[in-house]
């Protein structure tokens, strides 16, 4: 190199050594945390990321098997915690760790600005979120929606008894709707189909609730043909929301394209927020909005706050409410009872550094699945 | 309902007298946003020659805690009418807090009512990356670090323009390239063209074309810019004509406006298709990407609506395999922005800069300025910057030696007969 590159090389306000060890921010180690709740039995897994420098993220996903935490630990150990754009993408072979290895690592690049996660990420877009409460489609589970200040619900679809039920299916859909509404008339639904809707009655469905104003149609059913599922789209004005087991944004992309989805639906456990802000990007210029899918725990509805508090494209976060004292107490002990508690309808953004939690690892211990 | 109720409630007609604001307004974030508030903003323009058809349009936004933030939204023969049009932004920021980006960035666009075109959107661009630059340098990390990169630490890959025209210019130039590490080159296709061209005027392009391939030999990617003066007609013939050089991209075989005139040039041929430097926001890009008829993208980080826009941009690329080769041919301050999101795209392919291999006198200025020789590679890579924000300080005072010459035109060139053409 002549002189004047060297010059310039000096000049420069590069990084020094840029693509070399990056010190005190450099990953040190990965823990798993798995989890189950006492009455409900429901799993999810928390994991612990540590900087060098002794920094704590937390995230969280669903199980993860001992190989995939060595294989999530071999991509990270040592990298910048701060990059977590480009560690994002090479864990999304493990599509869990992706998701709750990148919120850990948001978690220490908000610390280490000592700013709420949601700041980092360009917002407040919004002061507090709209929740969502998923429950059992019984009186009592809606008064206690409404009791822990939930003002929407998502709601299972009855169990249809057979294949093309016609009418005899929506008359069951119609009336269960039509309680609901009157045991709760300040409440709106989400009608989960969970995939387990004929096309023919899906779109049946969509098209006899349109008067009710659903929130939206959730899965009404399997996304397994396109131009099948178009089919309903195309014939209900009932807005259909899919995308809880979507990990890649190009199948959104499909959707949207296709004309098929009104609100995208990708879960937490899988995507995590920086690959839920792509596909969040996406949906926007299709003026649709995303509702994370979330059934885990606590660690993971924090980082769901903040993500909604990022994005200009958010409409609802659904927050777990468990129907047993016992889960509730243990989501409580292990990020802190705030985080999921619900007010007129709305949770409070978290203003603490990072996730704006502190995670009790005692409580984790207790839990431990 | 009255009437009246009802318009009032939807916000409805555009004779309604001045819209309450509202209640929550700006205070809607009081508990929820950083204590800091922007104090002021200012807009230069910079003329680097009096004459100059391309003044730099600067922003500055200051704060109540200090810091301040630059951001850049020159537009090309535009520069009093994004001038203006920053200033018309100035309710939009002054006294609110700067790290709510996304939340100003949707409110210039959104309350504009009539979306973006160039001017806004340079206006915006301006105004979010001089946001972009208070976020990073309050919250201590560069700005790259913010997105979630670098992908690649080592920097981010550039091309310079070849200025070559001659084999032997051209055989100069791949052993500079060679010698400095560059790997990527891009240039254009020579005089203008109709809506149909002659078999003269289509065999000088594809031999100007093919002289390229040849003097830069086979191993530096070779781009070249149709420029939009190209019709579909003439672009598909040429576009088909250099497959057998492997180019990395035609970019802008014809204008923007209508996707599916590219589409056409796009589906008969097997040689990629870049565009883009004329979109605004991520809408601008969606029937290109739905559509798939490019394979690169270049949304330009001063008129696309800044980082907060070309990041987007990069994200609904990738979904569909799209890579970015963002355009840049302004300031400095737009080229150090762009460098940021680069960095952090994991679509990202190459980066412009309307340089050549030697900095000439805008290089020199650009160095007086930042004290750094800003968007120069080193070994075919521009440098990340380290520092908070953006990274890099810029006084007032430095700029005042090149005042504002005032808009000009952008070149206005003519066929023959003395109808339009494009350049």
């Amino acid at each position: 190199m002549n002189a004047r590159g060297l010059r310039r090389l000096r000049l420069a306000p590069q990084a020094a050594g840029a693509a070399a060890d990056p010190g005190p921010l450099a990953i040190a180690d990965l823990e798993a945390f798995p989890l189950r709740e006492p009455v409900s039995q429901r799993t999810y897994t928390a994991i612990r990321c540590r900087t060098r420098s002794g920094l704590t993220g937390w995230g969280e996903c669903a199980d993860v098997s001992p190989d995939e935490l060595a294989r999530a630990r071999k991509i990270v150990a040592g990298q910048p915690a701060t990059a977590y754009g480009r560690l994002r993408r090479d864990l999304a072979a493990i599509p869990g760790m992706e998701a709750a290895a990148g919120m850990a690592l948001l978690d220490i690049t908000g610390k280490l600005a000592k700013a709420p996660l949601y700041q980092v990420l360009g917002g407040p877009t919004r002061n507090k979120v709209r929740a969502l409460a998923r429950i059992e489609a019984t009186a009592d589970a809606v008064k206690q929606a409404r009791d822990a200040g939930y003002r929407a619900c998502l709601v299972p679809a009855p169990s249809p008894a057979a294949r093309n039920q016609g009418q005899a299916y929506i008359r069951a859909v119609r009336a269960q709707m039509e309680w609901l509404r009157a045991a709760a008339q300040d409440c709106d639904f989400v009608l989960d189909g969970g995939g387990a809707l004929t096309p023919g009655d899906a779109a049946s469905t969509a098209a006899a609730l349109e008067r009710f104003r659903l929130l939206w149609l959730e899965e009404p059913c399997p996304l397994a043909n396109l131009g099948t599922v178009r089919k309903i789209a195309a014939e209900t004005v009932t807005p259909l929301g899919f995308g809880r087991h979507i990990h890649r944004a190009g199948q959104f992309q499909d959707l949207l394209r296709e004309e098929i989805v009104d609100i995208l639906r990708p879960s937490l456990a899988r995507n995590g927020l920086a690959q839920i802000r792509r596909m969040a990007a996406l949906a926007e210029t299709y003026y649709v909005a995303v509702a994370p899918y979330h059934d885990g725990g606590p660690i993971a509805t924090a980082a769901a706050l903040h993500l909604a508090a990022s994005l200009p494209n958010f409409y609802i976060q659904q927050i777990p409410l468990p129907a047993a004292e016992p889960d509730r107490q243990m989501r409580a002990a292990i990020a802190g009872g705030g985080v999921e508690s619900v007010k007129d309808g709305f949770a409070a953004l978290l203003t603490g550094p990072g996730l704006g939690i502190t995670v009790q690892e005692a409580a984790l211990e207790r839990y431990k699945a | 309902m009255k009437r009246r109720e009802f318009l009032g409630g939807a916000a409805g007609c555009g004779c309604a007298p001045a819209l309450a604001q509202n209640a929550l307004g700006r205070d809607a974030f009081s508990g929820a946003g950083s204590k800091i508030k922007i104090t002021n903003l200012k807009v230069f323009g910079v003329s680097l020659t009096p004459d100059s058809d391309r003044p730099y349009v600067f922003v500055k936004l200051e704060t109540d805690a200090g810091v301040v933030g630059w951001g850049e939204g020159t537009l090309e023969g535009k520069a009093g009418a994004v001038t203006a049009c920053v200033n018309d932004f100035r309710e939009f920021v002054i006294g609110s807090d700067p790290m709510q980006v996304e939340h100003h960035w949707q409110s210039m666009y959104v309350h504009s009512f009539y979306r973006a075109g160039p001017v806004m959107g340079s206006a915006i661009s301006g105004i979010d990356q001089a946001l972009w630059d208070i976020r990073g340098k309050v919250l201590g990390l560069p700005v790259y670090q913010l997105l979630g990169g670098p992908f690649d630490p080592r920097g981010v890959r550039g091309y310079y323009h070849a200025g070559a025209r001659t084999r032997e210019e051209l055989e100069r130039l791949r052993g500079v390239a060679v010698q400095q590490g560059v790997s990527c080159f891009k240039s254009g296709i020579p005089g203008y063209y109709e809506w149909i061209e002659t078999h003269r005027n289509i065999d000088r392009a594809v031999k100007a074309m093919q002289l390229l391939r040849e003097g830069l030999g086979p191993d530096i990617d070779v781009a070249i810019d149709f420029h939009a003066k190209t019709s579909p007609a003439v672009a598909s013939i040429l576009v088909k004509e250099v497959e057998p050089l492997n180019l990395l991209f035609v970019e802008e075989p014809c204008p923007p406006e209508n996707v599916k005139a590219m589409a056409r040039i796009a589906r008969r041929s097997t040689t990629p298709i870049a565009t883009g430097e004329r979109l605004v926001a991520a809408y601008g890009c969606q029937a290109l990407i739905e559509m798939g008829v490019v394979d690169i993208l270049q949304t330009d980080i001063n008129h696309v609506g800044g980082i907060t826009a070309l990041w987007k941009v990069g994200a609904c690329a990738e979904a569909s395999g799209i890579s970015m080769a963002p355009h840049a041919c302004e300031g400095p301050i737009g080229g150090i922005a762009t460098l940021h999101v680069d960095a952090a795209m994991p679509n990202f392919l190459v980066q412009e800069i309307c340089s050549g291999v030697e900095p000439a006198m805008k290089e020199k200025v650009w160095e007086e300025w930042l004290g750094f020789p800003a968007m120069r590679m080193v070994n075919g890579r521009f440098p990340l910057p380290a520092k908070p924000g953006l990274g890099f300080d810029l006084s007032e005072a430095a700029l005042q030696k090149y005042p504002f010459g005032g808009t000009r035109p952008m070149a206005r060139v003519f066929h023959g007969d003395g109808s339009v053409a494009a350049w």
